[in-house]
């Protein structure tokens, strides 16, 4: 490993530990306090929960405790409602994360201009994110109520509509009404990364662009693009895996409902730990989820070639 | 970015198609929320109504009296308990995760690839499980109804985060800047506090409101882990408007007002003067 | 880099390690930075745990735990108050890591699974010797009695009933519903009321939540069906099904439901009566003291459920219960301060200030609750009301939540015929037997 650019024109003298040991054990130490906060909160519970998974554990049968290996995972497979949850997921993240996405790189760019008043509006972005996902919840799931919510109110007197629509209550309406709902609450979560990451592009560049005659999306395409892919990837890519364990929203709109429409699998996990008392299902679930967001995430950052540093 | 005549494509985005965008997305942000705070104005009466009433007739403050003495939900106090938890919890995500994001970024040693892979794990996992290890671990270390298992437990989700982040923001800086810095004589800390961090600062300040809007916001932890009221976070506070029966929608909506504006002004605050105080002296080129 | 640059520079970096010392501090030293609780010195606390179902009940919680605080010196009671949808996860989790609180306040239905879990112990030698143990009805204690074993005090009782906006039946000109009316006078009342162009419907239907099977059953009775028949499960008998058909008719060939039903909870079909937008709704006494306050008392009354063709009808039974885990720290305050709260006094208070009704006989006799019109309907319904039939196992409460909701549902939006979803509901219900 050499650093490029690098001439060394003295000679020193030969240090005791040498410069790539010093650099490895630099790298572990900057490591050490981000690695305690995790071992201590949730790597425990992490390996306590893939344990858990290879046991019949349910809270009111106490007495049936015992291993059962791979049972649960077999079961796993046959439960056709995890199935649809799977496909339910599917659709609920990348449904919300493109759409959040698209919206937060149009704020982004908006409030990157210069304009009066740019201070106010940064901060309007943000209030959908400040309040708490439950209240979001509630809030929407009374905007779109048939009868005294907001938003038939609006369109029944708009023309728009004929007679009330149910959003949450129809199963061919429910996913992308709470799917609307989260890319209320997710972009400015883009914005404010996206944000970050222009203002780190510095000006010359598009300045020398501008004077080689480049237009306003060429500039787009070769400058801000290449610069912004590495927040980019990471932006999306823990959104993705986020938004797939993310289940206050649904679960207080519609609970799953109406009949799985809006199910998730991580609403399921949850109905199966706490209405089932099925500990070592819901445990199960979690690591079925969370090898194939592994899997996902290997895959995604292969194929947008990762983090690698932009030269 | 000053403004001056460019090319006709420069300046209708420059013009009607920024102030179309800016008009839609403060009311596509707003809108809702625009609605609580109506809510939040209005009487019973008036908040039950059919047909629907949308401008409160007889304006009334007294769901935001009631919901900042009530003595169940004395928003005084849970504002402050969410102030400091929030505050702390940055403060701390934000210097862990500079550290180990540089580390990630920067070095190349054995089990990197490995340690940014259980970063990003850690997030796949649902916080439901969490709560009963969590709650008889804080439990037996004697930290329930504290400050400390409310910032530890937000550790979980704010850490992991960020440090995938700042991996990002670093790795948009070359390396060249700290080399040169470091050939002048600069050592790898100093470094980063004065080549890398002023030029990620929107990023560092971007992480580090996540990590403050993300712990205003949890709701989870803040229930399990406190029994008593003074010890309560505003989201669980805010929770206790709604009832089984029915929600009190206007404390409600004057609750989530009363949590929501002061954060955003803080937000303005912080944004300009952390990236400014970071940025000051920055190496550019 | 100039100095003025480099003294903001470290003095920002100051501020930061400033701060930093703080939070450590904090974390190493201090537990509250702020004003701290008062904590009680001496007394031993009693950690009870209320779930708010309406945040007016926690003046009167509180006041109640004051007043037995005041009355003796050897136990203290600490509320701790839960927002109503976390309550059963905080409980479940507290149980699993081995921290309840000593007593609660629980609905009957959680007892049985809390039973399962082994966080009960039997109280039926100290009940049968408690001086009241004969004053609590009969079917009160069948609410709290897994095998044989009593194993919580039922502290209010309820049952179903209906609701109905009598001011609108005069502006429409509908005759009131008789106590014994049947099926055919409500179809009949409900079309009456149903009036979409005025943004009113005549019965608003729950679709979510375990009540909305229970809802259902609760018709499916009146036709002569049942859960349970020699140990065997029948929910999916011809009766049944036949009840079942007729009652989501009234959604999806009548309509006179509003179109939320699918996803309508408690306080769905609570709100929407109280916004006017239903003018009758099924449900426990619990809600009157709402619609009190949202339509107002005069403007509404309680009336049994319609008999059925069977010439039968079941209101089903419920308790709240004060329940005291085996697991707390200290069981015999929990023992104290929950029968103080079964005392004459303490418990009329709750119920009065609550409109609900007591498990004691001699306290629900007492004028304020058995000449309220709102409870009305509630109590002509106490002869033919029965304990819900899936108490009767455990396992089965967990899976009308995740497994029997569902399949209502899809028969609610036609996914299901009534038959199908019977069928897979009997299913459900006998493997779990358990």
């Amino acid at each position: 490993m050499s650093y490029p650019g690098a001439t060394v024109a003295v000679v020193a003298p030969r240090p005791l530990i040498s410069r790539r040991a010093r650099q490895i054990l630099t790298g572990y130490a900057y490591l050490i306090p981000a690695a305690l906060c995790l071992g201590g909160t949730i790597l425990f519970p992490i390996l306590k929960a893939i344990h858990m998974s290879l046991y019949n554990h349910v809270l009111i049968r106490p007495q049936e405790y015992a291993f059962i290996g791979l049972g649960n995972y077999a079961r796993v497979l046959h439960d056709e409602v995890f199935w649809l949850s799977l496909k339910n997921s599917a659709v609920w993240v990348f449904g919300s994360v493109s759409l959040q996405f698209v919206g937060g790189f149009a704020a982004a760019l908006l409030l990157h201009q210069g304009f009066r008043g740019r201070a106010a509006v940064r901060t309007v972005t943000l209030i959908p994110w400040i309040i708490p996902g439950v209240v979001v919840a509630l809030v929407w799931e009374w905007l779109y109520q048939p009868n005294y919510g907001v938003l038939n109110d609006l369109l029944l007197k708009a023309g728009l509509l004929r007679e009330r629509v149910a959003w949450l209550s129809d199963p061919a309406l429910a996913m992308p009404a709470v799917v609307a709902a989260n890319v209320w609450r997710g972009v400015p979560f883009f914005a404010i990364m996206l944000l970050a990451g222009l203002q780190a592009i510095p000006d010359e560049l598009y300045e020398a662009a501008r004077v080689d005659g480049a237009s306003v999306v060429g500039r787009f395409r070769h400058i801000t693009l290449p610069l912004l892919r590495p927040i980019i990837v990471v932006a999306t890519a823990t959104r993705i895996i986020w938004t797939f364990n993310y289940a206050d929203l649904i679960f207080v709109m519609t609970s799953g409902g109406p009949a799985n429409a809006t199910q998730i699998t991580s609403t399921y996990t949850l109905l199966q730990a706490y209405s089932n008392l099925d500990f070592g299902y819901a445990a199960t679930l979690s690591v079925v989820l969370l090898l194939i967001m592994l899997a996902f995430t290997i895959v995604y950052l292969r194929v947008t070639r990762g983090i690698e540093s932009v030269s | 970015m000053s403004r001056r005549a460019g090319t006709p494509a420069e300046r209708i985005l420059g013009g009607p198609v920024l102030w179309t965008g800016i008009a839609l997305l403060t009311a596509f942000a707003l809108a809702p929320f625009v609605w609580v705070f109506l809510t939040s104005l209005k009487t019973r009466a008036e908040l039950y109504a059919t047909p629907l009433v949308y401008l409160p007739r007889t304006l009334t403050v007294a769901n935001y009296v009631d919901a900042w003495t009530s003595k169940l939900t004395p928003f005084s106090r849970f504002f402050a308990n969410s102030l400091w938890v929030s505050s702390v919890t940055m403060v701390a995500t934000t210097a862990i995760s500079i550290l180990a994001g540089y580390a990630l970024a920067r070095f190349r040693f054995f089990g990197r690839q490995a340690f940014l892979l259980v970063f990003l794990a850690t997030q796949m996992f649902p916080a439901v499980l969490l709560i009963a290890p969590l709650l008889s671990q804080w439990h037996a270390l004697g930290l329930i109804d504290t400050y400390q298992a409310l910032i530890y437990s937000n550790f979980s989700f704010t850490v992991p985060f960020t440090v995938w982040m700042l991996v990002g923001y670093f790795d948009s800086i070359p390396r060249e800047l700290e080399e040169s810095a470091m050939i002048d004589g600069c050592s790898r800390f100093g470094a980063l506090c004065r080549v890398i961090l002023p030029l990620a600062a929107p990023g560092v300040a971007a992480t580090a409101i996540f990590a403050f809007v993300s712990s205003w916001s949890e709701l989870l932890f803040a229930i399990t882990f406190t029994s008593q009221t003074e010890m309560r976070t505003l989201s669980a506070g805010l929770l206790f408007m709604v009832g089984q029966y029915e929600i009190q929608w206007g404390q409600l909506s004057a609750g989530v007002i009363i949590s929501t504006l002061p954060v955003a002004v803080l937000f303005t605050y912080l944004q300009r003067h952390l990236i400014r105080g970071l940025a000051a002296g920055a190496v550019k080129g | 880099m100039d100095h003025g640059h480099r003294l903001s520079r470290r003095r920002l970096l100051q501020t930061l390690a400033a701060s930093g010392v703080i939070a450590a501090a904090d974390l190493a030293w201090w537990e509250e930075p702020f004003l701290a609780p008062r904590r009680a010195w001496g007394a031993t606390p009693v950690r009870f745990q209320f779930s708010v179902p309406e945040p007016k009940r926690t003046a009167l919680v509180e006041s109640l735990a004051e007043r037995f605080n005041k009355s003796q010196t050897e136990h203290e009671v600490k509320v701790e108050f839960v927002p109503q949808a976390q309550a059963r996860q905080k409980l479940i989790s507290s149980i699993a890591a081995g921290t309840p609180p000593d007593c609660c306040q629980v609905w009957d239905n959680w007892v049985g699974e809390f039973d399962g879990m082994g966080a009960l112990e039997d109280l039926t030698g100290k009940v049968k010797d408690w001086k009241h143990y004969k004053d609590v009805l009969p079917l009160a204690w069948q609410t709290v009695t897994m095998k044989d074993r009593i194993l919580s005090y039922p502290w209010v009782v309820t049952n179903d009933g209906l609701y109905w906006r009598t001011d609108r039946a005069k502006e429409y000109g509908v005759k009131p519903p008789r106590d014994d009316w049947n099926w055919d006078d409500f179809l009949a009342f409900t079309k009456a009321m149903t009036r979409p162009d005025k943004n009113q419907y005549g019965f608003g239907m729950r679709g979510q939540g375990t009540w909305a099977v229970l809802y259902a059953t609760e018709f499916m009775y009146g036709n002569g069906a049942q859960v349970l028949k020699d140990g065997k499960v029948v929910i999916n008998s011809k009766e049944a099904a036949e009840g079942l058909d007729w009652y989501l008719d009234l959604m999806r060939k009548h309509k006179v439901t509003p179109p939320s039903v699918p996803t309508d909870g408690w306080r769905q079909i609570v709100e929407g009566f109280g916004r006017g937008i239903t003018n009758t709704y099924l449900h426990n006494s619990g809600s009157a003291e709402e619609q009190k306050g949202f339509v107002g008392a005069d403007h509404f009354s309680t009336v049994p459920l319609p008999v059925g063709p069977a010439k039968k009808r079941a209101s089903f039974y419920f308790s709240e219960t004060l329940t005291m885990f085996k697991g707390g720290k200290n069981r015999d305050g929990a023992w104290k301060f929950c029968t103080w709260l079964m005392d004459d006094e303490p418990n009329a208070m709750y119920c009065k200030t609550l409109g609900l009704l007591p498990a004691r006989k001699t306290l629900a006799d007492r004028p304020e609750f058995a000449k309220d019109p709102a409870l009305a309907g509630f109590v002509k319904s106490f002869p033919f009301s029965i304990v819900s039939p899936y108490l009767a196992y455990a396992g089965w409460g967990g899976k009308l939540d995740s497994e029997g909701v569902p399949l209502f549902q899809q028969a609610m939006v036609g996914k299901l015929s009534a038959k199908e979803c019977l069928d897979r509901f009997a299913e459900v219900l006998t493997k779990n037997m358990k």
